[in-house]
């Protein structure tokens, strides 16, 4: 087995434990004293080192390893949580993003040592121990360790009742005449966890990296299989201390507690016999007892704590200990995965992008799946049964409509299964919007609901940039500084909305502020400055047509350009990522009271409603969602505006496209008697495709043309209709 | 005696350091015209007879359009117009080979008609030097002899590289 295997569960992982600490992090700049925040901190601190130190990532090890120290002198009380080591704790967050980047696209971690960050932390502790005594910090940084730790009772030690065999006794003989030690552990694993035979394995590597496991309880292979139920036992052979080997299994994240002890063969039978209770009156002459085995060195040390607190056992402990410094350094040195000499490509990641899925949603696509299978033997029969008579075919509707509704509720549960709430990304703004308060030094407030608002997995992973492009802009150029939000009578804090909500088939996500607005006027004069559009033109522009100039590329009309926006590829990336998301994206502004962008995204993009038409001999499919009316109208309707064809539809003039002109596609004669018009909408304009005939409405499942041919605009794709022919998806949102 | 055939046939060849085994590449022999054109069959992932394909506007002209390979939507070209010779005509034995080349994904070629299958060794190949390289043979990287005939080897990166969407 190789860890490779294991890197999605790490990469995930990871993902979520950097985000409860961004999250707690900014808590405890609100509430510092907060102890639940603190050791939520701690604990995902906590294990993030135990998970990249499995993985092999010594710097991301490092790293959490300093700041997890620091963590634990806040839990104790020693340090105050301080403006500054807010700061340099995320900058820690960005820098083990960075790694966790640099893993998921490459399976390495990257060479940055971040060692600036690791002094900064080490200033943050030494910082202390000046203060106080250098003991007492020593003895404080031990102590939250072993108060983490669970009491081991030996009656967790399900590892007592293995019994050996005569090889595996050998074995043991052997090592022990060299010098090592054996150790029985029982691990328990949480209830929780999903994929325990991926955390025995974890377990396992983290046992083979101290030392050499003899014996498993069950079976290698059945805790591969994960065949066991939420522990397992080990007797593993190893020259490091018990304390040692039981932290490094409980470094494994989702490992509910690890009960382990040294094994010896005359204590064997006698261990099963009087099993070590800690808590009964019997813990003194246990103690003695311990302190004995102790002197021969090989007596059940059941709990780590007990290393501590007898001060017989330290003189072992510590005599392991270097040991296991001597171990370490070779180790370190020790190739992990042959990373160095074959790197993949940069740009291809090296990690499939996964959904978690609810089991229900799971069961009822089953569910689905078993129904279609009867409909279809349904159907098999009926076309065995041979006849062709009124009862027969009549039973084959049946089922043909049947099997419509197993399709539609299959698409359903199909599209749930795609689905995830964008929490995932909306997480990370609230420390954005801190960071950007810090650099420009204005007071604002972000507001979020909606976070459960789910969309396609495709669509969240690509929306994230966009919103913060939007955010960052409503911070930036939005929100006015404190003195002129005095003056205009506006709280001195800034407010920024993010609400997300369903609308029908589409999802909304507004970003709004409270602050200057557009400034119209601005806008029209940069625009004519920069020869984007004359003067004649501007006095032509409806207000809201100067504000949409704000999303052609490279206009920025922030005074100068700041760190935080203002370089001008803001607007025009949002627009187009949305766009190429089929979704759409809207500005309503008023001078001095703020803004309000709109997103407008599709629910899914994989499966649409559209109407099939008939151009020449061609079929073409246009999505209903940008279909408003379809009208019948005669060669009379059309009229001409600067030599282009327009109707005239019930007040509202539509400028005509020929989509035979428009796509190539070769006729012989026209006939303008009859035309068959469909009326398309995008934002508030429209615009009517003559097409030659109708053929219905009907659900499509949209491919992709290929890498290959993405020279036509008007093409956003292509589907397989039910004889076998492809036709293509028409773009209205491109005819504009 | 295979050995000492093939070590005659090496010393034949032009390669002069040391002996290797000789490769043989097989090649799918397809015909446009009369003539005879080779493709490399590790770069063939199935030959399908003509079906209906559906025209993509505004593309290129050699590419033909787009078909329905069990439910995947892949484009087909034509070598024809690539190499300026007459468009295709539609017979019976036209064939659509669907190549599976690594920069983009899978690629129908229309071919008039495909012979067989045919082995050929390093030393039956004779690679085009650059000097006679016009536009057309700027798709071929090399001439088989086999069978006495003669066998245009398609460069089927040049073949399917697509000069006006690159530009």
């Amino acid at each position: 087995m190789d860890v490779s295997q294991y890197l999605e569960i790490f990469i995930d992982e990871t993902k979520e434990h950097l985000q409860s600490l961004n999250t707690q992090i900014l808590n405890l700049e609100q509430d510092s004293e907060n102890a639940d925040t603190i050791n939520e901190i701690f604990r995902a601190a906590h294990s993030l080192k135990g998970m990249a130190g499995t993985m092999g990532y010594k710097r991301m090890q490092n790293l959490t390893h300093d700041m997890e120290n620091v963590f634990s002198e806040v839990r104790t009380g020693n340090i105050k949580v301080k403006a500054n080591m807010i700061d340099i704790l995320f900058q820690c967050l960005d820098a083990l993003e960075e790694y966790l980047d640099n893993i998921q696209s490459t399976a390495d971690e990257g060479t940055n040592d971040n060692e600036p960050l690791i002094k900064a932390l080490n200033q943050i502790l030494s910082g202390e121990a000046d203060s106080g005594e250098e003991e007492k910090q020593e003895e404080v940084q031990e102590a939250p360790k072993s108060s983490k730790k669970k009491v081991h009772r030996a009656e967790d030690g399900k590892w007592e009742a293995i019994v050996l065999n005569d090889s595996e006794r050998t074995v043991i003989g052997k090592a022990l005449e060299q010098g090592k030690k054996v150790y029985g552990l029982t691990v328990y694993i949480q209830e929780s966890c999903i994929l325990k035979a991926a955390r025995a394995f974890l377990v396992f590597k983290a046992m083979e990296s101290l030392g050499e496991i003899i014996v498993s309880s069950p079976s290698a292979q059945d805790i591969e299989d994960e065949h066991f139920e939420n522990d397992f036992s080990i007797f593993v052979l190893s020259d490091s201390p018990l304390d040692v080997v039981i932290e490094a299994a409980e470094s494994v994240s989702e490992i509910e507690k690890v009960a382990g002890g040294e094994w010896d063969a005359a204590s064997e039978h006698t261990m099963l016999e009087t099993p070590v209770e800690k808590t009964t009156p019997a813990s003194v002459a246990k103690e003695a007892e311990e302190r004995k085995a102790a002197a021969s060195g090989n007596g059940p040390v059941t709990v780590s704590e007990t290393v501590q607190d007898n001060p017989a056992l330290i003189p072992v402990a510590r005599e392991a200990q270097e040991v296991q410094e001597v171990r370490e350094a070779p180790q370190d040195t020790q190739p992990t995965p042959p990373r160095n000499d074959k790197k993949p490509a940069v740009n291809k990641p090296v990690v499939n992008r996964t959904v978690r899925v609810d089991i229900e949603k799971l069961d009822s696509l089953m569910n689905l799946v078993s129904e279609l299978i009867i409909a279809k033997n349904s159907l098999v029969s009926i076309s065995a049964s041979g006849s062709s008579d009124a009862s027969s075919s009549s039973a084959f509707n049946e089922q043909i409509e049947y099997l419509e509704s197993v399709t539609t509720n299959l698409h359903e549960s199909v599209m749930k299964v795609r689905m995830v709430p964008i929490e995932s990304v909306v997480q990370k703004f609230p420390r954005m919007i801190r960071d950007l308060q810090k650099k420009l030094g204005k007071k604002m407030e972000l507001y979020m609901s909606g976070e459960e608002t789910e969309l396609d997995r495709t669509v969240v992973d690509e929306i994230g940039d966009p919103l913060m492009h939007l955010l960052r802009n409503a911070a930036d150029h939005g929100l006015e500084n404190a003195e002129l939000r005095k003056e205009r009578g506006k709280p001195a804090t800034g407010s920024i909305h993010l609400d997300a909500y369903q609308d029908g088939n589409n999802v909304i996500i507004e970003v709004s502020d409270d602050g200057g607005g557009i400034n119209v006027a601005g806008v029209k004069e940069k625009a004519i400055n920069r020869g984007v559009i004359t003067q004649d033109q501007a006095e032509n522009m409806s207000d809201k047509d100067i504000v949409n100039l704000l999303f052609l590329p490279s206009f920025s009309t922030a005074e100068k350009v700041t760190d935080v926006s203002g370089r001008g590829v803001g607007l025009d990336v949002v627009k187009s990522k949305i766009e190429a998301l089929s979704g759409e994206v809207d500005v309503k502004t008023k001078f001095g009271e703020g803004s309000t962008w709109t997103i407008r995204l599709p629910l899914t993009l994989a499966i649409i409603q559209a109407l099939m038409v008939v151009v020449g001999d061609e079929k073409y499919a246009i999505s209903l969602g940008s279909i408003e009316t379809i009208e019948n109208i005669t060669g009379e309707d059309i009229k001409y505006v600067q030599a282009k064809e327009v109707i005239n539809l019930r007040g509202a003039v539509i400028p005509l496209i020929r989509l035979d002109d428009m796509l190539d596609i070769p006729k012989e004669q026209r006939n303008d008697d009859n035309l068959v018009v469909v009326i398309v909408r995008k934002g508030d304009k429209q615009a009517g495709l003559v097409v030659d005939e109708l053929i219905g409405q009907q659900e499509i499942v949209i491919k992709s043309l290929g890498k290959y041919i993405n020279k036509c605009k008007f093409i956003s794709g292509a589907t397989i209709l039910g004889d076998g022919e492809v036709a293509l998806i028409l773009d209205a949102n491109a005819m504009f | 005696m295979d050995e000492l055939k093939t070590k005659a046939a090496y010393v034949a060849s032009e390669d002069e350091d040391g002996y290797v085994p000789p490769q043989i590449t097989q090649f799918i022999v397809v015909k446009f015209g009369e003539e005879q054109y080779g493709i490399d069959i590790k770069y063939v992932d199935n030959i399908v007879r003509m079906q209906h394909i559906t025209r993509v506007p505004k593309v290129s002209n050699y590419i033909k359009g787009v078909i329905n390979l069990r439910g995947e939507v892949v484009p087909v070209m034509s070598v024809r117009l690539k190499m300026d010779l007459a468009d295709d005509v539609e017979t019976k034995a036209t064939r659509i080979i669907i190549l599976k080349l690594e920069q983009h994904c899978n690629i129908g070629i229309l071919v008039d008609e495909v012979k067989e299958v045919v082995n050929l060794e390093e030393n039956q190949i004779e690679r085009v030097s650059y000097e006679t390289k016009d536009d057309k043979s700027n798709f071929i990287y090399g001439i088989g002899k086999y069978d006495g005939g003669l066998i245009s080897l398609l460069d089927l990166n040049s073949v399917t590289l697509d000069k006006e969407a690159l530009s």
